[in-house]
């Protein structure tokens, strides 16, 4: 793992952002963007499992075009995020507040699996569970996130 | 007063002081100010793209609005609480960044955009309140404020690496 992580810093792609306030604060900026699709995405889904927003839709009707938003939202912030944590791989890997953040990303991704094969088209309790706990993650890996970037 | 002198006051507020000084402002106001922005701009995002006719097209607009507006109005509370905490702990650094004034512009443009969709393409609502495509107007202003939200966001997040 150590291996690896040391050739992931010194790769080409991790000295360019090493060198370039530029290009890690456009990565930055690109990734808040990402996060943000994430978010919206995953609150609207979760009000909706929870029936707080959207009632007279189809949970397909909300949660289909959620689901394309966070997985856009998704590519996004992990495109920009792995090219920014590339030059500080090691450390990032040792922080608690990254590991909670990729912990809870999983988790999500792996929820966002699930309701996406069965979900919108079985939207029973345990769909609607999943549903919500996916969208507990996300705002886990927003906190996360943030506590990794201001408490590094 | 001039808009430096303005600035300089501003920094010595008390709240600028606990934000600037102690351990913990600065961060914790930070970490609203971008759950603030994922909560305002993610679901105003869902507005726009109604408008656009993308999603949610069987729900009328004014449904998506009500039910969206409690959610995104908490967000930008949030959002200009915490960034005129920012601004102020900052403000003169802040008064001289392009991308400072480049979000003022956006932000600007973003209450101009909501402003002229309510007064104008508003007005006619209620015939096409249920069409799965709005009219060109209101597809217009959903377009804008998807793209000048955007700039919001990116010039916010260049100022955190170009002001210190």
């Amino acid at each position: 793992m150590e291996t690896a992580l040391a050739w992931v810093e010194g790769t080409g792609m991790a000295s360019a952002v090493r060198d370039s306030l530029g290009l890690t604060a456009s990565l930055s900026a690109i990734h808040l963007v990402g996060v943000t699709l994430v978010g919206g995405g995953a609150l609207v889904a979760g009000l909706r499992y929870g029936g707080l927003i959207f009632a007279d839709q189809s949970l397909g009707a909300v949660a289909r075009p959620a689901g394309r938003a966070i997985l856009l939202g998704l590519t996004i912030s992990v495109v920009t995020g792995v090219l920014l944590v590339s030059p500080r791989a090691s450390a990032a890997a040792a922080n608690r507040f990254f590991q909670l953040k990729m912990l809870c990303l999983l988790g999500a991704a792996a929820c966002d699996v699930f309701v996406r094969r069965r979900g919108y088209a079985v939207p029973g309790r345990f769909a609607t569970s999943t549903g919500l706990i996916r969208s507990v993650l996300y705002g886990a890996v927003l906190a996360a996130g943030c506590a990794f970037i201001l408490l590094e | 007063m001039s808009v430096p002198d303005i600035a300089v006051w501003l920094e010595s507020t008390a709240v600028a002081t606990l934000v600037r000084e102690s351990a913990w402002g600065f961060p914790i106001v930070v970490a609203i100010h971008i759950v603030g922005i994922t909560l305002s701009v993610g679901m105003i995002m869902w507005f726009d793209l109604r408008l656009l006719g993308v999603v949610l097209r069987e729900s009328p607009v004014s449904r998506v609005y009500r039910g969206i507006i409690p959610w995104a109005a908490t967000g930008f509370t949030l959002m200009f609480v915490s960034g005129g905490m920012l601004l102020a702990a900052y403000a003169t650094a802040a008064h001289g960044n392009v991308y400072f004034r480049a979000k003022l512009v956006a932000l600007a443009l973003a209450g101009l955009n909501a402003l002229v969709y309510h007064r104008l393409a508003e007005r006619h609502r209620a015939a096409w309140d249920e069409h799965a495509r709005p009219p060109l107007a209101a597809r217009a202003a959903g377009l804008a404020s998807i793209t000048v939200w955007t700039v919001v966001i990116l010039a916010g997040r260049m100022m955190s690496y170009t002001m210190f």
